[in-house]
């Protein structure tokens, strides 16, 4: 799933409607303090406490703005499948033939490993220093489905540039199904605190060539001059 | 005025006047709730700013790539009691303490209902503070799991040493003496109302208070079941293996978690409301819609709390999301008042009115941003982020703090009967206005870009150095503004000013009465004046013309 379109998309409005919400309140305070500045007023503008037609049409006004926003926040996340907490094969209806490419990754403190199902192929690394980082391989422009679970405590797999994030638990699997429409390396990170080196638990992701994934999943390397 | 006014609840006996004892064993042992409150709002004090030093050295950490001030775990044993240590022990207690203190005067009570619970309350919420804290004496050093503490992590297999164990402990003691204190302050706004003090006719901190006392007696049983299983995995861990107790614990803790963020700002949304009426010369506006909007909003707070696992895969997304995005009805409603009590007065600016205005447009990002985070296609790339980190400091550092300084501000000369000096205090609200802002803004940027929260440090190469950077000098004008805090208060002390009754022109009861209040509140030369609206002193001085 286009987790980073989505999420574009949808923040990008509330981003828009927040700065909207935010001139005119701050406007209105700023307006209020300026006008008591210039008349230095004897009287109060209105004795009114208070006027409930408006502030009932105010309350309706604000109904109306919070189901438009549910509506935003709930049809997206249908796009992105309820965030992949039902069966995902089940909920996008794939043909059979695109079934997605499993690949099983496991956080573990203060790392992650992978592993290809049906292949011997695993991916790890110590994560103590940039270079140790494990790279995790994914075929591009197919739909790849991540199995995440974890063999202590919780961690959570994000990668920032791709906007997409999910816990890792120890006696549970989640799934993320997400595509990758180009080639290319990420960097993702833990971020579920999980003791004394989380900082340090980061790894990358690397998208390739269909061919080029099925030599890695066979060989457990990639070939010579592999797309980065 | 009819000569039947509405009888609130039966009339108290108002024992005899007397003295009230000065010494340090009379404070301690005292059952009247204007030295409970002040006890609890003191200890507060004291550990906001030691609890604030904490993130100061935090933020220095952080100031640049790769520093050295704290190793990791010390890193980790900070944010963790810096978290917990505000929630628990500095933003909670100042929410159920200044109610203590206020709601008795508000609404023309003698005293506290049951007075030795509330006592016992402040005593456990202090024992709960040493506990905690005494973790950094110990060998492995303080608990270092998060302020929420999710298992597998906080149990003995992954975190041994006594620091957790002092912090559960610890965490269970206080969460029980606030839960105390907050329903004797619940019980006396139901019965112990003095005659014309109707319901309708409460203050709105007061609405404000029951509201958030509700919230309390609601979530804090949790809290303390999430301890319970804390306990019990710290003595056999194996539990933890199962995953039911860990996302099982994560519901329990949540259930909690997400009503107290609003006990720790609801107060302070009531003394905002009341200093700018005070300051704005006029009836607050929109009273009855406001006091419906707290309610509504406390009954919805309850309903929230899987907001916090969006991204767990073990949670009903839509659910939660729905029900978090309605709370932009209440809370909209809340800023009409605001806005429109603003907008009809005749404005004044001390200090007090200085960090209310304040409080509306920061507390306003907080919320704008929560929106955000309430929707989940958002949340699962922001959650656990500084963008994170950004939201819940706008809504509590910038947002309740300011509350908490307009009421501190506000209500110290009725309590102390000592006035603060007000270039020393406008200069506090303008290193906070720019500090607070300087230091939370860039967490925003730094989270949309990559930088999990809860991490030591990072590498130069992340990028991260600049914001950092901004954010730590930020938390430094803090830092000054909060020394110019208590230079404020010891100036008075040491050099007293005498307070008037009613410095500010107040609207409700306690104004009405000596400053500092006598020990039942009320006396013959202080009696409870005729209540026939929310703000009675404002009627008094209408009908004599004055207003
Ligand atoms: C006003 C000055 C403050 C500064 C400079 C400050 C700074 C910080 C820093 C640097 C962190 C660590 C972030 C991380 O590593 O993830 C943090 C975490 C936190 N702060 Fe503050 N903070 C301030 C006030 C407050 C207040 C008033 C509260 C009120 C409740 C608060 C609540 C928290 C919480 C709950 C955490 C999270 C702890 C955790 O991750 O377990 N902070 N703060
Ligand atoms: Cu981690
Ligand atoms: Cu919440």
């Amino acid at each position: 799933m286009d987790y980073r379109g989505v999420f574009d998309q949808v923040f990008g409005l509330q981003v828009w409607i927040a700065a909207g919400v935010f001139v005119l309140v701050t406007g209105l305070l700023l307006g209020a303090l300026v006008l008591n500045r210039a008349r230095r007023r004897d009287k109060l503008p209105f004795a009114a406490a208070e006027h409930n037609p408006l502030e009932i049409t105010f309350a309706v006004f604000l109904g109306g703005a919070a189901a438009f926003l549910v509506w935003l926040s709930l049809s997206n996340n249908h796009r992105l499948d309820y965030g992949d907490t039902l069966a995902v094969a089940h909920q996008t209806g794939l043909a059979p033939g695109r079934q997605p490419v499993r690949v099983d990754v496991t956080a573990f403190q203060w790392c992650w490993s992978a592993a290809y199902p049906g292949s011997t192929t695993t991916v790890s690394g110590s994560c103590a220093t940039p270079a140790a980082r494990p790279v995790i391989v994914v075929p591009q422009g197919v739909p790849v489905e991540f199995a995440l679970t974890s063999r202590d405590v919780v961690h959570a797999f994000w990668v920032p540039d791709l906007a997409v994030k999910r816990d890792a638990y120890p006696d549970h699997v989640n799934t993320l199904l997400m595509t990758f429409p180009e080639t290319g390396q990420w960097l993702g990170r833990c971020s579920e605190y999980c003791g004394t080196y989380h900082k340090d638990m980061d790894f990358y992701v690397r998208a390739v060539p269909p061919a080029q994934y099925q030599a890695f999943v066979q060989t457990g390397a990639l070939p010579a001059g592999a797309a980065t | 005025m009819t000569a039947t006014e509405p009888r609130a609840t039966v009339e108290e006996p108002r024992p005899a006047p007397h003295r009230a004892r000065t010494t340090v064993l009379a404070w301690v042992t005292s059952t009247d709730h204007k030295r409970i409150g002040l006890l609890t709002l003191g200890t507060a004090v004291v550990l906001m700013i030691s609890i604030g030093g904490l993130a100061l050295t935090m933020r220095a950490q952080l100031a640049q790539p790769q520093l050295d001030v704290l190793s990791p775990d010390r890193y980790n044993q900070f944010f963790t009691m810096h978290g917990s240590g505000m929630i628990y022990l500095v933003m909670t207690p100042f929410a159920i303490g200044l109610g203590l203190y206020l709601v008795p005067l508000q609404i023309g009570a003698p005293n506290v209902a049951a007075p030795r619970t509330t006592m016992l309350g402040y005593w456990l919420y202090l024992g709960g503070a040493v506990t905690m804290l005494s973790g950094f004496a110990t060998s492995s050093g303080a608990a270092d799991h998060g302020w929420y503490a999710y298992p597998p992590l906080a149990g003995t297999r992954f975190t041994p040493g006594p620091g957790v164990d002092l912090w559960i402990a610890g965490v269970a003691l206080a969460g029980t003496g606030m839960l105390l204190m907050a329903a004797t302050v619940l019980w006396t706004a139901l019965v112990k109302r003095t005659r014309g003090m109707t319901l309708l006719r409460m203050p709105v901190f007061s609405w404000s208070v029951v509201a958030t006392n509700l919230m309390v007696i609601g979530a804090f049983p949790s809290l303390l079941v999430a301890m319970g299983i804390l306990a019990a995995g710290r003595v056999n861990p194996a539990i933890f293996s199962d995953n039911t107790w860990n996302i099982g614990y994560q519901h329990v803790f949540w259930f909690f978690g997400h009503p107290v963020v609003y006990v720790m700002f609801f107060p302070f949304v009531g003394a905002v409301a009341e200093v700018l009426a005070v300051f704005g010369g006029r009836r607050y506006f929109g009273y009855k819609i406001t006091v419906v909007s707290l309610l509504a909003f406390a009954a919805l707070s309850m309903s929230v709390w899987g907001h916090h696992m969006f991204s767990t895969g073990q949670a009903e997304n839509d659910y939660y999301s729905l029900t978090s995005i309605l709370l932009l009805v209440p809370a909209g409603l809340e800023y009409f008042g605001f806005l429109a009590t603003l907008l009809g007065g005749r404005l004044r600016f001390p200090t007090p009115m200085l960090f209310a205005v304040a409080f509306v447009p920061q507390f306003l990002i907080g919320g704008l941003t929560g929106i955000m985070i309430a929707t989940p296609a958002v949340d699962y790339q922001v959650t656990d982020s500084y963008f994170i980190v950004g939201h819940w400091h706008y809504t509590l550092a910038a947002g309740s703090l300011f509350g908490f300084f307009a009421g501190f501000y506000y209500w110290f000369p009725k309590a102390t009967g000592l006035l603060l000096r007000e270039r020393i205090a406008k200069a506090h609200f303008w290193f906070w206005l720019v500090g607070t802002n300087a230091t939370f803004l860039p967490m925003f940027w730094l989270g949309l870009h990559g930088m999990p929260r809860r991490i030591a440090s990072y590498l130069p190469q992340d990028g991260f150095g600049t914001a950092n950077l901004i954010a730590t000098l930020g938390s430094g004008l803090l830092a000054i503004g909060t020394v110019l805090f208590v230079v404020d208060v010891v100036v008075s002390i040491v050099r007293p000013r005498r307070a008037p009754d009613d410095p500010w022109g107040g609207f409700t009861l306690e104004w009405a009465t000596s400053s500092p209040p006598p020990p039942q509140n009320f006396d013959p030369a202080h009696p409870v004046p005729p209540i026939h609206s929310y703000a009675p002193l404002l009627d008094l001085r209408a009908g004599e013309g004055r207003a």
